[in-house]
């Protein structure tokens, strides 16, 4: 379900709000509309990262997708970093494992090296923003237990909690997917004391081919007082990225043709 | 104004009533707006202050830099929590010793609540604890793995001793959170004000107490010291100044041996500190660690005078037989020594207004005022007191030392006895002595060592103290200074005018755009914005591309001033690092450098030969991105900024004493002037134990300077009382000579020059001026009468000397208590101001008849003519 990193396929007639949906299949929808629309997609992403300061931090990126089979599962991501200069042609490639632990990689041109990050935690840092590798590829549904806890005019509104609670920092997170798009467009997370410590904002949506696709995003520190903003360009789905793009092959030699606008 | 004491004497019950309604109205004053602090809203509450930072006022660059830099590396005042097993062989690393650790620090991160400006207490997210670090290591296979250092409590021996091994891998944990023995841990806890730490600790110490075990916790850490210290203060005032009140009144009644007689200076002594701790609440002062003391230097003052007025009319009333006639007599004789001792002592504490510190500022008017009230206390209350005793109950008083002046019986007496004609007959004896003495002291002050240390305000053996001891043992070390470097350019101004070249060297339209635009963009973010402005707006893929170009030029170029990126510049720092820890005062110096290499070294397979800076700062910034993938990226942020213009070294220090962090400040400025780094750099400095090491230099010139100042006013005093400079730079000899004693004793036996030290002068000005007060003009009467000073001195040595030396037993040892005290400045004000006035006694009581001996004919001679 979480995050707008990535975009959707939803066909608007499948949000019918004629039926009732159990929460099953709300968030399964939502986590489609988040992560899965269209069988591959790709967007020029500018991030920024502002403190409690108001010091800003600035990344560039163009992030790739793919989809692997049908049915929303597993996944490969391809982001390569234009901006800042120093760490330009970085990438970070990940295959997301809907079954089991991900498989991530990160190249470092000015190394010449190409590291495999371990998957034992993924809610650490995405690159220094507030954002987690986890909010980035998305979190599997199965991993939490969901109830519908409220049914607004716009929104459901889904409690997860977790099934592992102690690989996690949260105590449990609540969603507000949209009822038509089933974008989550807000997310809280609270801490074992029940307090909300940290938030995720869809901030502007647009239907891009079809799609209603998170253009701008945002994710809120709200103990530290940090915000990063993702704001999406050029956004394109089904454009048919080939697969072999996604190997370790191309961390060191990008494929040109699909990073440029 | 012996006319108030007439009326004092005529309107006995009056002046008591007055004197009592005044101590009430004043205890009231305090009491009620702190007790009911709403209906009482218009005075102001009694507020204790505890913080030595407030020696400066807030106002103080220094301050202001502090918690600026606080604020913008997001670091806050930390308690150190050092846990240590003696009886485990393998320290804390076991699994019950971590799960304690685990569990006190996951209750540490749960002490946070709402307060007046928000959340308060510990500040989690930034917590150094292993279940709250990150480790980076290898994972197998070229894999690099970021994880909570303990994300949870170890079952098993080796998974405990796999947690240090981890973090003692870590140079930025290894003697910080984990032992260089491998067997103690230490805690960092930041919280959101000092003043939360004492609260804090007691939350941590109940906490701890519900471990099983035979783990040690030791708690410290300057905020600790500092607030500990003002909550024992209070404690210890509570204690000593009433013991010490005890001792001198258990002494006069030793000397006067009439309970209802000593009284008197009591209530002189309870009125004064009274009204004077009255003034300084309702004038909506702070109780601070100065002004606390205040009531102990209050004290001997204000008893001074009436023990005088007590001495001399305990050798008066058996001639007169009539208190009237005892008492006027007596006030007659003193009125105006005591007046002058009061003046003198006034402007000695006065004089501290004009240092630059504030709490020694409002400490010496308020003595100031202090003193004053106690001169008006003592002449009116006194009296008074005298005369609302029934002559009945004066029976027999003094009785048993009638006629003492022929036939000396007490000791004291007798001793005083043979002292004055012994000054006589030694009178070149005693100068010599004296010179030489004056010499050794002036050696003695050559050799003061100006130093001071919060923690070391505890005695030996306080938990504080034994906590610093244990943990700097095994520790880099619990005392922090902060050292920022920046460039000495302004690297804004020089990235605007390389982005103006790089732009005129560009043919491309948009770059003639931006050139055009560019004095309207503040800065870097801007030029950005406006960029990503255009991209937006590209009509065709070809502008849009040239304005990704540019965008790409303007980061470029704005990296070339990012200085700490530039390996050069972490080689430079790193080398500084280096440098520290070859100085011995330096436990351990955490930086951006020790991050780069660290990440570094994991990203080359966890090989000791990649712990070293990379060579381009791409694959610098690289590896920063790395280190940006863990759960704590802010951490970056300690030690730099975003613009990467400005590092932080987090320096570690197993002694606060200020010589230790100046040798530390003179050792960077060596070390920065020998190496010359590749962009020019300058130093500042923050952080608590920084801190005070400005404060101390303040204080130093400042009391050197009011206390010369003092001298110069006391001596112009003197000369106006006495009508004669001879005379009045005479005066200015017992306390000139107990001054340079007493500071020369503090340097032969090297005792630190603190802050209780240095308030001593004015307080030695102050009471050393009063004895000579008393003699000479004393002398001077009873030369007046018995002609040749030969003949003077039996009378001198009579009921003056016994006067100034009954003064000096009952304060000096009044003070003893002061020395039990667990706090040392208080030890050490008990223990100077006995010693003051004991050699100022003894000063006065030897040279100067010693000096009047030898230079009678000038002096009396002058005098006449």
């Amino acid at each position: 379900m979480r995050k707008f990193l990535l975009l959707l396929a939803l066909p608007l007639f499948l949000a019918s709000p004629a039926f009732a949906l159990d929460v099953s299949e709300i968030v399964a929808k939502a986590s489609h509309a988040a992560y899965y629309q269209g069988a591959d997609g790709r967007a020029r992403v500018k991030m920024e990262i502002t403190d409690k300061q108001g010091r800003k931090r600035t990344r560039d990126f163009v992030i790739l997708r793919r989809n692997v089979g049908e049915g929303d599962k597993d996944q490969k991501f391809y982001v390569y970093f234009n901006r800042p200069a120093d760490v330009s042609k970085t990438v970070f490639m990940v295959w997301k494992h809907v079954g089991g632990d991900d498989d991530r990689w990160l190249y470092l041109p000015a190394l010449d090296l190409v590291k495999r990050i371990a998957a034992s935690d993924e809610r650490t840092s995405f690159v220094g923003s507030d954002f987690f590798y986890e909010d980035v590829s998305g979190r599997n549904t199965t991993e939490d237990t969901h109830e519908l806890v409220e049914t607004t005019d716009n929104y459901y509104v889904v409690k997860s909690t977790p099934k592992k609670p102690d690989l996690v920092e949260f105590s449990y997170y609540k969603s507000y997917i949209h009822k038509t798009s089933f974008i989550p467009v807000k997310i809280e997370f609270y801490d074992k004391n029940g307090e909300k410590y940290r938030e995720a904002a869809a901030e502007k949506v647009d239907t891009i081919q079809g799609y209603s696709t998170v253009t701008q995003g945002s994710m809120s520190d709200l103990r530290s007082g940090s915000k990063t903003v993702l704001t999406y360009s050029t956004v394109q789905y089904d454009i048919g990225l080939p697969d072999d793009i996604f190997t370790e092959r191309y961390l060191r030699t990008p494929p040109t043709d699909y990073l440029k606008k | 104004m012996l006319v108030l004491s007439q009326a004092a004497s005529n309107k006995p019950k009056t002046f008591m009533w007055a004197g009592i309604l005044i101590s009430v109205l004043f205890i009231l004053g305090v009491a009620l707006p702190t007790l009911l602090p709403q209906q009482v809203s218009f005075l102001p509450p009694l507020s204790i202050d505890t913080d030595p930072e407030n020696m400066l006022s807030s106002d103080e660059p220094v301050r202001v830099f502090h918690n600026d830099r606080k604020k913008e590396y997001s670091l806050y005042d930390m308690i150190v929590v050092g846990v240590v097993n003696k009886t485990d062989p393998q320290g804390v690393f076991n699994p019950q010793s971590l799960k304690n650790i685990y569990d006190l620090g996951e209750y540490a991160r749960g002490l946070v609540w709402e307060g007046k400006n928000g959340p308060e207490g510990v500040i989690g997210a930034e917590m150094i604890s292993p279940s709250n670090v990150d480790n980076i290591e290898q994972a197998g296979m070229g894999t690099v793995r970021f994880e909570w250092l303990m994300k949870s409590p170890p079952d098993t021996q080796e998974e405990a001793q796999r947690i240090y091994d981890k973090a003692a891998n870590l140079p930025f944990l290894k003697d910080t959170l984990v032992s260089g023995d491998g067997k103690a841990m230490a805690l960092y806890i930041p919280i959101s004000a000092k003043n939360l730490s004492y609260e804090i600790a007691n939350k941590l110490r109940a906490k701890i107490a519900t471990f099983k075990g035979n783990d040690e916790y030791h708690i410290t850490g300057l905020p600790i010291a500092q607030d500990t210290f003002g909550v024992e203060m209070f404690i210890q005032m509570a204690i000593s100044a009433p013991l010490a009140m005890l001792l001198i009144f258990l002494l006069m009644w030793y000397f006067f041996k009439s309970v209802k007689l000593i009284v008197a200076p009591m209530i002189v002594a309870m009125v004064s500190v009274i009204v004077t701790m009255g003034a300084l609440v309702m004038t909506g002062h702070t109780v601070h660690i100065m002004s606390s003391m205040i009531p102990v230097f209050i004290m001997p003052i204000a008893v001074l005078d009436a023990v005088h007025i007590l001495s001399d009319f305990f050798d008066a009333y058996p001639r007169f037989k009539d208190r009237r006639k005892a008492v006027a007599h007596v006030m007659e004789e003193l009125n105006s020594p005591m007046l002058y001792t009061s003046l003198t002592t006034a402007a000695g504490f006065g004089s501290l207004a004009f240092t630059p510190i504030p709490p020694v500022q409002i400490f010496g008017i308020f003595i100031a005022f202090g003193v004053a009230m106690a001169w008006l206390f003592t002449v009116t209350l006194v009296p008074a007191y005298i005369m609302l005793m029934s002559e009945k109950s004066l029976e027999g008083f003094g009785l048993a030392h009638h006629g003492e002046d022929e036939h000396p019986s007490s000791p004291l007496a007798k001793l005083l006895q043979v002292m004055g004609p012994f000054t006589y007959t030694h009178a070149k004896s005693v100068l010599a002595v004296t010179v030489v003495l004056f010499g050794v002291s002036a050696y003695g002050i050559s050799k003061i060592q100006i130093n001071d240390n919060p923690v070391k305000w505890f005695a030996e053996g306080h938990e504080i103290r034994v906590a610093d001891k244990e943990l700097n043992a095994r520790f880099a070390g619990t005392y922090m200074a902060f050292l920022e470097l920046r460039p000495a350019v302004d690297t804004k101004k020089a990235f605007a005018d390389a982005l103006w070249q790089a732009l005129d060297q560009d043919s491309g339209p948009q770059a003639k755009i931006l050139k055009d635009k560019l004095p309207a963009l503040n800065d870097v973010n801007a030029v950005k914005d406006y960029i990503s402005g255009q991209m937006d707006a590209a009509a065709d893929d070809e502008a849009y591309d040239a304005w990704d170009a540019l965008a790409t030029l303007v980061d470029e170029t704005y990296g070339r001033f990012e200085i700490f990126k530039h390996p050069d510049m972490l080689r430079y720092v790193g080398a500084l690092q280096q440098y520290l820890l070859k100085t011995d005062l330096v436990g351990k110096s955490n930086a951006l450098p020790d991050i780069v290499k660290t990440v570094h070294r994991e990203l080359f397979l966890g090989k000791e030969d990649a712990f070293r800076i990379p060579d381009t700062q791409n694959a610098v910034a690289q590896t920063l991105i790395t280190y940006q993938n863990s759960h704590r990226p802010n951490d970056l942020w300690h030690f730099t900024t975003p613009d990467y213009d400005k590092t932080v070294l987090w320096i570690q220090l197993k002694s606060g004493d200020n010589k230790d962090m100046n040798r530390v400040i003179k050792a960077v400025d060596a070390f920065l002037a020998q190496n010359k780094a590749p962009v020019a750099l300058e130093r500042n400095w923050f952080g608590l134990t920084y801190i005070n090491t400005v404060w101390q230099d303040k204080m130093v010139s400042g009391m050197l300077e009011s206390f010369l100042g003092s001298f110069v006013i006391v001596l112009l005093m003197m000369i106006f009382l006495f009508r004669s400079l001879t005379w009045g730079l005479l005066s200015m000899v017992p306390l000139t000579v107990t001054i340079a004693f007493i500071y020369g004793i503090i340097g032969l036996i090297g005792k630190d020059y603190d802050m209780p030290v240095a308030v001593l002068s004015s307080l030695s000005l102050g009471l050393a001026v009063d004895y000579a007060i008393h003699f000479l003009a004393r002398s001077r009467e009873a030369a007046r009468k018995h002609g040749v000073w030969k003949d003077t001195i039996g009378a001198v040595f009579g009921e003056p000397a016994r006067a100034i030396a009954r003064n000096v037993i009952v304060i000096g040892m009044g003070f003893t208590p002061l020395l039990f005290a667990p706090l040392v400045p208080y030890k050490t004000v008990g223990f100077f101001i006995s010693a003051i006035l004991l050699f100022a006694g003894i000063a006065t009581l030897l040279i100067l008849p010693a000096i009047i001996t030898v230079f009678e004919q000038f002096l009396f001679k002058r005098k006449d003519a």
